[in-house]
C-alpha cells in the first residue's frame, strides 16, 4: 500500500476520534463530582472532634480498661501479701521493726556516758 | 475570550469549578479513549482504561503543579500505561468487540467502507509490536510531536522516529494486498 493511501487511513481514523461515547462521558463527569465532593469536604475541626477528659486519657495511656483491671489487681494483690504474708515469705512488718533495732546503735547507753567521762 | 489552559483547568476544577470537569472531559475525555482504543483493540477494555485514566487525573488535580508538564502529556503517558497493565493481564485480541465508528452523513455503502476500512487498519494496528502500535498512534492518529511523544514513552526522539517508520512500513506491507477491497483505486 502506497504511504498516500496509509496517510488516507489515518486521517479516516483522526475524523473519528473526537466521537466518545455518551455513557462514558457520564460515567466520566460521575467521577469527577465524586472527586470534587470528596476534595471540597471539609475536614473535621479541633473543636468538633469528642473531648476527651483527664481521666478518659490516663485510661488511655494504661492500655484501657484491660491494662487497668490488671493494674488494680496487681495493687489488690500487694496489699493482700502485706497484710496476710503466706509461711514462707517473712512478716513485712517484724522486718520493718527488725531494721529500726538495728539502727538504735546507743540502745541502753544513754548520751550522759560520754558527757560524764569526758567531764 | 480565551480559552483557559488544561493546567488553569485542573486548578479550577481543585478548587471545586463544576464546568471544569465537563471542559477537561470534552477535550482529554476522547483523546484518552481514541487511544486506548486503538492501542488495545476493545471497546469495552479501551471505555474501562479511558475512565480509569481520568479518575486519576480528577484524584491528582489537587497535587497539579502548574506549568511541572503538559497536562495532556502526563493523561497520555498514564493511559499508555493502564493500557499496558491490562495486556499483561489478557493476552488475547478480540477485534469484533472494536466497534467501527459511525457516520450518520454516509451512506450504507460508504458506512461499510468506512467500516471496512477501519477494521483493516485497527486489525493492521494488532499486528504491530507493542512499542511501535503506541508510536504509530500517538504519530499519526493524535498527531502529536516526536518530542512530545519522546516525554510520553520516555524514549529519545530518534528512537521514536525509528519506531514510527518501522511501523508504517509494517502497516503498508500489511494492508497491501487490501487496496481494492478497501476501495482505493489503482493510479
Amino acid at each position: 500500500m502506497a504511504d498516500e493511501d496509509l496517510d488516507l487511513l489515518f486521517s479516516q481514523a483522526r475524523d473519528t476520534r473526537d466521537a466518545m461515547p455518551s455513557d462514558l462521558v457520564t460515567r466520566m463527569l460521575q467521577d469527577a463530582d465524586a472527586v470534587q465532593a470528596e476534595i471540597s469536604a471539609p475536614s473535621i475541626p479541633e473543636q468538633a472532634r469528642p473531648h476527651r477528659g483527664l481521666w478518659a486519657q490516663v485510661q488511655q495511656a494504661l492500655g484501657g480498661w484491660a491494662g487497668l483491671s490488671g493494674l488494680a489487681t496487681a495493687c489488690a494483690a500487694g496489699v493482700w501479701i502485706g497484710l496476710a504474708p503466706p509461711d514462707f515469705l517473712p512478716d513485712p512488718v517484724e522486718l520493718v521493726l527488725q531494721q529500726q533495732m538495728e539502727a538504735d546503735l546507743f540502745q541502753e547507753t544513754g548520751l550522759g556516758i560520754f558527757l560524764t567521762e569526758e567531764g | 475570550m480565551s480559552t483557559p489552559s488544561d493546567d488553569a483547568l485542573l486548578v479550577l476544577f481543585a478548587n471545586g469549578d463544576p464546568e471544569a470537569a465537563r471542559m477537561l472531559t470534552d477535550r482529554l475525555g476522547p483523546r484518552t479513549f481514541n487511544v486506548a482504543m486503538r492501542v488495545l483493540g476493545n471497546r469495552a477494555e479501551a471505555e474501562d482504561v479511558a475512565q480509569d485514566a481520568m479518575m486519576r487525573l480528577w484524584r491528582m488535580a489537587p497535587k497539579w503543579e502548574q506549568g511541572q508538564a503538559k497536562v495532556s502529556t502526563w493523561l497520555y503517558r498514564v493511559t499508555l500505561n493502564l493500557c499496558l497493565d491490562l495486556k499483561r493481564r489478557r493476552r488475547t485480541v478480540d477485534l469484533d468487540a472494536v466497534a467501527e465508528p459511525e457516520d450518520p452523513a454516509c451512506s450504507v455503502p460508504e458506512r461499510l467502507q468506512n467500516a471496512a476500512r477501519f477494521d483493516a487498519l485497527q486489525a493492521a494496528l494488532m499486528e504491530l509490536p507493542e512499542r511501535q502500535r503506541q508510536a504509530v498512534v500517538l504519530r499519526h492518529i493524535e498527531e502529536l510531536s516526536n518530542p512530545e511523544i519522546s516525554g510520553i514513552m520516555d524514549i529519545s526522539v530518534e528512537a521514536v522516529e525509528s519506531l514510527t517508520a518501522r511501523g508504517k512500513r509494517t502497516l503498508a506491507k500489511a494492508l497491501a494486498g487490501r487496496r481494492a477491497e478497501l476501495g482505493y483505486s489503482d493510479g
